[in-house]
């Protein structure tokens, strides 16, 4: 049967169009029941083993509403909810109306023991309505729900008597429900009901149900949707993304798109209710109310709670005190939410005076979420530990978001439930991988045939070797270099060819694809490829024959290059070696065989190319890497040490730049379109000002006008008799920088390809498939242009290139994130039952703290200057900080006591104390050398 | 146009029928052949009809989309007509072979539907000077049986009668005009087509006159006047046609003709919309595979 849908759409350009679409009916869609005698289609649900409940005590099943399933997706996602009919009018809503849950949704559908069944009730003959005449399309939906909940009463008593029930929370919808006869429940009251369920109740979500705290109204509400649009079309507010400050909760930035500089938020009021990463809409303020950041260091701590009469306090010192005018920053206030961007949160109970109290206020990981209000009655079980919870909403007269309990992680300070939270808070897929897969593996034991010989050049002979880090089982690289007829060198990078492996379109491609990178904790890795290719099959370890991608260069004894080839290969490598090992081999005179050779050959090219690279401006940076000693029983840091730089390192890294430049040149070459590139933007001037300003304190002039000029300029900053302060510069230019990022070379021009920090033209990452998605991509591209594999129509589409790029982009800084945050939690263990006095350097001077680094655990800590004795005074022009008669500048060296405040489980806090130069009332005396007994003895260092 | 071939003999039996008020058909000197008359049957168009007497078959459909208006007359929308004569109907319309009746039939619309008492234009206004409605009505000949004039303005009513133009909401801030459509498929505004004007062509034969002439009377026929009448006998256009010459009393004559019958016509007309209107969306549709 044929009817048709029509509606009345208004396109951008503001023509009116009617548009029909054609629907058919038909009469043998199946219930999916499996004792249904009617229907021969699939068995899904089986309603003998739903969930006993009080309420309805013989065999059902259920069929939710659009919103029961947008607000309770937690709860349906729990095994107990079982055989639930999906009908496909509430499917399309949800995804109409949230594409997270839809996706999650759509995994549950796909379980088999949920028993979940999606019906396609607008196909089915019986069960399609069509819109009336004064009915809106909610109410039409709701309609057909009904009627398909009555269908499905009336079909299934023909064969046994099967109840289904509606869950929804619209009360008017219950009515008319049961009017029609269909047993209909809140989905409150069902789980409420079910038998094995108490516990189930805590995740039920609260929107619409209930406030919980009768307070004053608190914020101003929000503007409706078509208010906000009508205003951003005439300029009045600006859309942007909120991001919270991590240090004030009171502060954040909204980013809009096309202007260079944030706009800034200050009060609760102003930042009204948005959550980190909301999209939302702001009104600048008036030019005489703009302020700037309060370089006050504010945290959401556990003691206190409700502070308003506090807030209320600063803000009216605020008001008084006006900012002067060339601090100010465009500040603006938010007026409405245009989407919300909530996810789960990992945070921990705070401990309630009252015992028994079924709400409490959950404290957050991440720094700038504010606390969430959730209600539970197993808080006791709760205290301690780490729980993932999720916001609902927030109404205006509520302080705090509201929310409810989802799951718990485990016990806090555990390793593995630490790790977990990190992992959830940077958003890294971190489950095994599915069985699909598992299962595009090659099969063991895994040989290299005749066929793959025949395609393959054959380079088993060669002097090849690979040099990593210790401890390195994905290598994804090996080098090397033999002596020409004609007096030149050959040099060849080798890199594993994972794109043999993964075949494009298959389980395992998609899964890498959203992986994008392998991601290194401190003593976990999560691989982006199963272990079976990363760490053996594609990893080119020593004596095995392994699948390689190889670019070889005919280069002269100047480092010129003559030319360059690329095939994929077969090698045998002779040695893995450590950069350590490398660098003895290459010291070492009595060494003469062949791998030392190419490996001296390779160490005296790199050195040439890197003083053209240096000669060209690319900058050389620094960052505070750090290594730990992991003890081998507890797992706990024993040890930290800064990562060395040798000879070597730079070596292997000289001429992966070189392998880089080259495909990237050569896929562009191929590819002027599709390519996938990485780009690193010159930064804006504005981004140098600190950079200028504590270069000046020291008497040195940073000009930052060009690459070249900044890296020259920055080499001649060298203070003899402190050797640390341009390494402090360096890293001081490192957080001056933009971020690099990958692109696809179609959707930008030429002009804006280039890598700032390199120097480079072109750039992009090829040397290393078996940890980065871009490198795959890079792989199939160069495969193409040898010839070597066949292109296939996504690889040359740059819409779909960019998709992947933008993703893997977001990866990277969040795996980046998440390595930074593992590195902190091992700090954290590591100082735990440790008093060190260290040196340290200003890094910065702020209103009420100083930022200290300290080089021998590559480690930041904030020394705060709120002492009660003594007082210190603020010069914000010159950033200083005066107590007495001592001035504290940037680059001052001081001596810090480091410790942990243990009072907050969830933050354990690094606490920093002053011990040079001596402030009386406010320094602590050196620490006895009975302090650091419990430093290990060195001998019994691991390494890992 | 499309014509047939008659010998004297047949012309001389026509007139001589018509002279004795019985038409070779048996009809009346101011009778119509049957109609058939429906309307929504394409789902696409914001209101179309389709009208089928004796041979003759048209199809008639309404756009409506959002212009400007036209400067000289500000507060008013626009009504534009399109006619194509498919080269189904005969084969003489093939390649551009209908152009010149379709210009003609495009015009005598146009010229009868301008006329402010008959067509309430300035309801399709939206914005005075920025925005209004316009409503394509595109003709569609699909077969030819003698009196098209007739025929076109009658699918033209009907489908202006069956035309439900989305509803349109203004508002205005700071100098900005936003136009908001609602969602609701029921939400409609509707054309007021009470006092549209229909067309009756009146074929002078021999000395007598017939309203609504076969092919065949047509082949007889020196002089027509093709006149839009309304339903309230305002006469909104009348075009004389033909080789043939008229004498003022015979014009005279013929003109009451044409409003005695457009009246008795556009009468008709409209009991029959209201009538299927009222069997409202339980009717099934007939359409063309009848």
């Amino acid at each position: 049967m044929l009817t048709s849908k029509t509606f009345i759409k208004k396109t951008k350009t503001g023509k009116i169009l009617k548009i029909v679409r054609e629907h058919y009916l038909r009469d043998d869609i199946t219930c999916g029941v499996g004792s249904c005698r009617e229907c021969d289609g699939p068995p899904t649900l089986e309603a003998a083993s739903t969930s006993p409940s009080e309420m309805c005590q013989g065999e059902h099943l259920l069929c939710p509403d659009t919103n029961v399933i947008l607000h309770q997706i937690d709860v349906i996602e729990d095994h107990r909810i079982r055989n639930v009919i999906i009908l496909q009018t509430v499917l399309e809503e949800v995804r109409h109306r949230s594409i997270p849950t839809y996706k999650r949704l759509r995994d549950i559908l796909c379980n088999p023991d949920k028993h979940f069944y999606s019906f396609c009730n607008e196909f089915n003959k019986h069960t399609y309505v069509e819109r009336e005449a004064g009915e809106s399309s909610n109410d039409r939906n709701d309609r057909a729900i009904r009627e398909a909940v009555k269908w499905y009463n009336k079909h299934l008593q023909t064969s046994r008597q099967i109840q289904t029930l509606l869950l929804t929370n619209d009360a008017d919808n219950r009515k008319k429900a049961l009017d029609q006869g269909i047993q209909s429940y809140t989905i409150h009251q069902y789980v409420r009901s079910l038998k094995d369920g108490k516990d189930l109740v805590d995740r039920l979500s609260l929107s619409g149900s209930k406030v919980f705290s009768g307070d004053k109204v608190q914020y101003p509400e929000h503007l409706p949707l078509s208010a906000i649009q009508k205003g951003l079309k005439t300029g009045k507010y600006l859309q942007g993304k909120f991001m919270a400050s991590r240090e004030n909760y009171t502060e954040a930035n909204v980013s809009v798109a096309d202007q260079e500089k944030m706009i800034f938020i200050q009060g609760l009021q102003n930042l009204n209710r948005a959550v980190q990463d909301d999209i939302v809409a702001i009104e600048m303020l008036k030019e005489e109310d703009w302020t700037c950041p309060s370089s006050v260091i504010l945290v959401h701590t556990e003691e206190k709670d409700d502070t308003d009469e506090e807030e209320e306090k600063e803000n009216l010192e605020k008001k008084r005190r006006k900012v002067p005018k060339e601090l100010r920053q465009p500040t603006g206030k938010v007026v409405g939410i245009i989407k919300r961007n909530w996810r789960q949160y990992c945070g921990m109970l705070q401990p309630s005076i009252i015992k028994q109290a079924t709400r409490h206020l959950v404290v957050t990981a991440d720094k700038r979420i504010p606390k969430i209000r959730i209600e539970t009655r197993q808080a006791a079980d709760l205290m301690g530990q780490r729980i993932v919870v999720a916001i609902d909403n927030w109404p205006r007269t509520s302080r705090y978001p509201q929310g409810h309990f989802v799951r718990k992680l485990g016990n806090v300070g555990d390793k593995e439930t630490e790790n977990e939270v990190l992992l959830l808070e940077h958003d890294i897929p971190h489950a095994g991988f599915s069985e699909a897969v598992l299962n595009c593996l090659p099969t063991l034991p895994w040989e290299i045939t005749k066929e793959d010989m025949e395609c393959r050049e054959d380079f088993r002979d060669l002097d090849i070797c690979s040099v990593d880090p210790p401890g390195c089982t994905d290598i994804d690289d090996a080098l090397h270099c033999r002596d020409l007829p004609n007096g030149n060198l050959e040099v060849g990078v080798h890199i594993a060819d994972v794109s043999h492996f993964i075949r494009p379109g298959t389980a395992i491609d998609k899964e890498a694809e959203r992986r994008g990178t392998t991601v290194y904790l401190t003593d976990k890795r999560i691989d982006m490829v199963p272990e079976l290719l990363s760490s053996n099959l594609c990893s080119l370890r020593s004596n095995v024959e392994r699948f390689a991608f190889s670019v070889i260069w005919e280069i002269t004894n100047d480092a010129e290059i003559v030319k360059a080839r690329y095939a994929k290969s077969v090698i045998k490598s002779k040695a893995a070696l450590t950069y350590a090992e490398a660098q003895m081999r290459i010291d070492d005179p009595s060494m003469t065989d062949a791998v030392t050779k190419s490996l001296r050959n390779l160490n005296r090219l790199a050195k040439i190319l890197k003083k053209k690279r240096m000669e060209k401006g690319a900058l050389t940076l620094a960052s505070n890497e750090v290594r730990f000693h992991i003890d081998s029983e507890t797992h706990d840091p024993i040890d930290v040490e800064t990562k060395q730089i040798r000879e070597t390192n730079s070596m292997v890294e000289e001429f992966m730049l070189l392998a880089n430049v080259s495909t990237a040149q050569k896929t562009l070459q191929e590819f002027p379109d599709c390519s996938c590139l990485r780009r690193h933007p010159c930064p804006p001037p504005s981004n140098f000002d600190p950079l200028i300003k504590a270069a000046q304190s020291k008497g040195f002039r940073i000009d930052v006008s060009s690459g070249k000029a900044l890296a020259d300029s920055l080499e001649r900053a060298v203070l003899p008799d402190d050797p640390y302060f341009n390494v402090m510069l360096r890293i001081m230019t490192t957080r001056c920088m933009a971020q690099a990022v990958y692109f696809c070379s179609g959707m930008l021009p030429p002009s804006e390809y280039i890598h700032y920090g390199l120097a480079a033209e072109i750039y992009t990452h090829f040397t290393s498939p078996i940890r980065r998605y871009s490198d795959i991509i890079v792989h199939r591209l160069l495969a193409v242009c040898i010839g070597a594999d066949a292109s296939y129509p996504e690889l040359t589409d740059k819409y779909k290139t960019q998709a992947v790029c933008n993703n893997l982009n977001y990866r990277h800084k969040m795996a980046q994130y998440a390595g930074r945050a593992s590195v902190n939690l091992h700090t954290h263990i590591f100082f735990k039952n440790r008093h060190v006095d260290n040196e340290g350097y200003v890094l910065f001077v702020r209103k009420n703290a100083l930022q200290v680094l300290i080089p021998k655990y590559g480690l930041e800590a904030t020394l705060y200057l709120d002492s009660k004795t003594v007082t210190f005074e603020y010069d914000e022009q010159e950033h200083t900080q005066t107590c007495g008669d001592k001035v504290f500048r940037v680059f001052d060296r001081v001596i810090v006591q480091l410790t942990i405040d243990q009072s907050n489980l969830q933050h354990l806090k690094l606490q920093t104390k002053l011990v040079e130069p001596k402030i009386e009332g406010f320094s602590v005396p050196p620490s006895t050398p009975s302090d650091t007994s419990d430093e290990p003895p060195l001998k019994k260092k691991k390494k890992t | 146009m499309a014509e047939v071939d008659l010998s004297d003999a047949e012309k001389i039996f026509i007139k001589h029928g018509v002279q004795d008020n019985c038409r070779e058909d048996g009809r009346g000197c101011e009778d119509y052949r049957h109609i058939e008359l429906e309307t929504g049957l394409l789902s696409n168009t914001t209101g179309s009809a389709r009208v089928r007497l004796a041979n003759t078959d048209i199809l008639a459909g309404v756009k409506a989309e959002l212009g400007t208006p036209s400067p000289d007359k500000p507060n008013k929308g626009r009504l534009e007509f399109f006619v194509d004569c498919s080269a189904n109907a005969t084969p003489v319309f093939e390649g551009r072979g209908g152009e010149e009746l379709a210009a003609e039939i495009g015009n005598i619309l146009t010229r009868t539907y301008d006329c402010p008492s008959c067509f309430d234009l300035e309801a399709l206004c939206i914005i005075p000077e920025e925005q209004c409605w316009i409503l394509y009505v595109d003709v569609l000949l699909l077969e030819c049986g003698g009196n098209l004039f007739d025929v076109a303005s009658i699918a033209v009513k009907a489908a202006l009668y069956n035309t439900k133009i989305p509803k349109v909401t203004v508002s205005r801030d700071e100098g900005l005009v936003e136009l908001e459509i609602s969602d609701d498929p029921y939400d409609v505004q509707r054309v007021e087509v009470q006092s549209a004007p229909c067309i009756v062509t009146v074929c002078k034969i021999g000395h007598s006159h017939v309203v609504d002439a076969s092919l065949k009377e047509e082949a007889c026929c020196l002089a027509r006047l093709t006149m839009g009448v309304t339903e309230r006998r305002t006469v909104t256009g009348v075009r004389k046609e033909g080789s043939g010459s008229l004498d003022p009393a015979s014009l005279e004559d013929m003109m009451q003709t044409g409003k005695r019958v457009g009246e008795l016509l556009n009468k008709s007309l409209m009991d029959s919309l209201l009538e299927e209107e009222r069997q409202g969306s339980k009717k099934k549709p007939v359409g063309f595979l009848k």
